[in-house]
């Protein structure tokens, strides 16, 4: 059953199309990866999907709601985590997720049993007394996810959730976005493929503002294994020459092919990859 | 109602988990003890009537600087969009923000209450007067409040809203001093848009409907525009 339908969504600033008419529908239960360069559109999407920003056109549903006539109900079911958690760095960790327990609606019997819970999920017991302005990234990071998980929301959205933080953070964030498979679905942005491919089950891409790409996960690593498999290849018959390349072939991933595939100079593989038969590989 | 409450607590907390808000109580207590000692001195009236007044002009001044943080310090450090993805209503987010202006004001002016008591010990005031002195400056200062709410919700810039607060503020203080000017209807329009001619009936101990409803649509229509302020940019 779809909890977010996107139906041919427009956006513009003035003269400039930040979204240009996305279609997408996502079901119950997916981790969703958005792909995109920075200013390709998706935190403009992703507000309009929140019911922060209004369409230019287009539709979108949440749970079978529109949300330009049901903007609070639908704001109930979302659970949001812009690109800067917005934190307020005075309070405790505590106080804040309390607090945010508090405007979204968690009856007050339920409240204690709730933050318990989600202090537990996102591993922020031992810092709960702290000044979040004390707190580290990764920490701030978590605290972020905790306030847009307290209510229990039926779709969780977040903003590159993992930018600006050190590896041992991003799996610590990682590893807790893929725990919410379990009750939620979950769309999330970044510009870095290899997260994704580690919780996301579906791919969308955005590029100045189209969606170009919207498929499976696994059909897409079906793509990356060509390319690499093609590359090595290459090497053997001696078509690249150093050690270097060697190991850059190795490691090709999904981003540098739907980065590159879009230009002239595109290899081979990355046209076979955006050939593949799909009704939602467009514009290319 | 408990997420307007949430949201008034949330204001209070962030305005005593900082130094300013005691350092504005103390300041403006020290402000108004010189003033009513210098007035009593000088008048030998047992009366507030006076420092009421005083108050009025030092509230111009001091207020913008309690509300221009409101909206703009949620703007400039990104929770607003945290307030407006979250399901509350505008109208939640005006009247939590309100309602904690309106409870830090009312500490303030309730403090000064001591000066009933010391105009007491010397002599014997109007107590009805003073009341009705205490209603006005309050009616007054949720006024101003509303105005520095409103004007907090068009910017980023905390010094940008404070300056636009001063300018509505000073152009209501001042509407009066320009009757010269004018005669009939504009006159009149003068008089009854200054806070001057307004809060002086209630100094006198005069509460009259019309100075009321005065005090109480200014709230109502810059709350209102508050609200329509924060959805115009929630749909942009």
């Amino acid at each position: 059953m779809s909890i977010l339908t996107v139906e041919h969504i427009s956006k513009n600033f003035g003269t400039l199309q930040a979204v240009d008419n996305v279609s997408f529908e996502i079901n119950q239960g997916d981790i969703v990866g958005f792909l995109g360069k920075n200013g390709a559109g998706k935190t403009t999407l992703m507000r309009m999907i929140t019911a922060f920003l209004s369409p230019s056109s287009g539709r979108i549903f949440i749970d079978g709601d529109d949300i330009t006539k049901h903007s609070l109900t639908i704001r109930q079911k979302i659970g949001y985590l812009p690109e800067n958690p917005p934190l307020y760095t005075n309070m405790t960790v505590l106080q804040y997720v309390k607090f945010a327990a508090e405007i979204k609606g968690v009856a007050a019997k339920k409240q204690a049993v709730q933050l318990a819970k989600v202090l537990e999920d996102c591993q922020l017991e031992q810092v709960k007394h702290k000044t979040i302005s004390t707190l580290s990234k990764g920490y701030k990071q978590r605290v972020g996810i905790a306030q847009a998980i307290i209510h229990e929301p039926k779709l969780l959205i977040l903003d590159e959730p993992t930018s600006g933080l050190d590896p041992m953070q991003v799996q610590q964030v990682l590893a807790l976005i893929n725990n919410q498979k379990e009750q939620r679905t979950v769309l999330l942005s970044t510009h870095t493929l290899p997260e994704i491919e580690k919780i996301a089950q579906r791919i969308l891409m955005i590029k100045s503002g189209q969606l170009i790409i919207d498929q499976p996960l696994q059909t897409l690593l079906k793509g990356t294994n060509q390319q690499a498999n093609i590359n090595s290849a290459n090497l053997v018959k001696g078509n690249i020459n150093t050690a270097d390349e060697n190991s850059q072939a190795q490691v090709l991933t999904l981003e540098q092919i739907f980065f590159n595939h879009h230009q002239e100079s595109a290899s081979v593989s990355s046209r076979t990859l955006i050939q593949t038969p799909s009704q939602n590989v467009s514009n290319y | 109602m408990n997420k307007i409450i949430a949201l008034t607590k949330k204001e209070l907390h962030s305005y005593f988990s900082s130094p300013v808000a005691y350092i504005i109580l103390i300041a403006c207590l020290l402000l108004f003890n010189v003033l009513f000692y210098m007035l009593i001195e000088q008048n030998r009236e047992v009366s507030l009537r006076d420092i009421f007044q005083v108050m009025e002009f030092m509230f111009i001044f001091i207020i913008p600087l309690l509300t221009m943080k409101l909206f703009a310090e949620e703007k400039a450090n990104g929770t607003m969009e945290f307030l407006l993805t979250a399901p509350l209503t505008p109208s939640m987010i005006v009247l939590g923000k309100y309602f904690s202006m309106l409870i830090f004001y009312s500490l303030l002016i309730s403090i000064t209450g001591i000066y009933y008591f010391i105009v007491e010990y010397y002599g014997n005031p109007d107590p009805y007067s003073i009341l009705s002195g205490y209603v006005g400056i309050w009616l007054e200062g949720a006024l101003f409040i509303a105005i520095g709410l409103l004007t907090s919700s068009w910017t980023r810039n905390q010094i940008i809203a404070a300056m636009t607060s001063y300018l509505i503020l000073f152009s209501l203080y001042f509407s009066i001093s320009f009757t010269k000017y004018f005669t009939g209807f504009a006159e009149n329009f003068l008089i009854q848009l200054s806070t001057r001619s307004h809060l002086e009936n209630f100094a006198m101990g005069i509460i009259t409907v019309s100075d009321v409803i005065y005090y109480l649509a200014g709230i109502v229509l810059c709350l209102v525009l508050t609200g329509l302020s924060i959805n115009h940019r929630l749909w942009q």
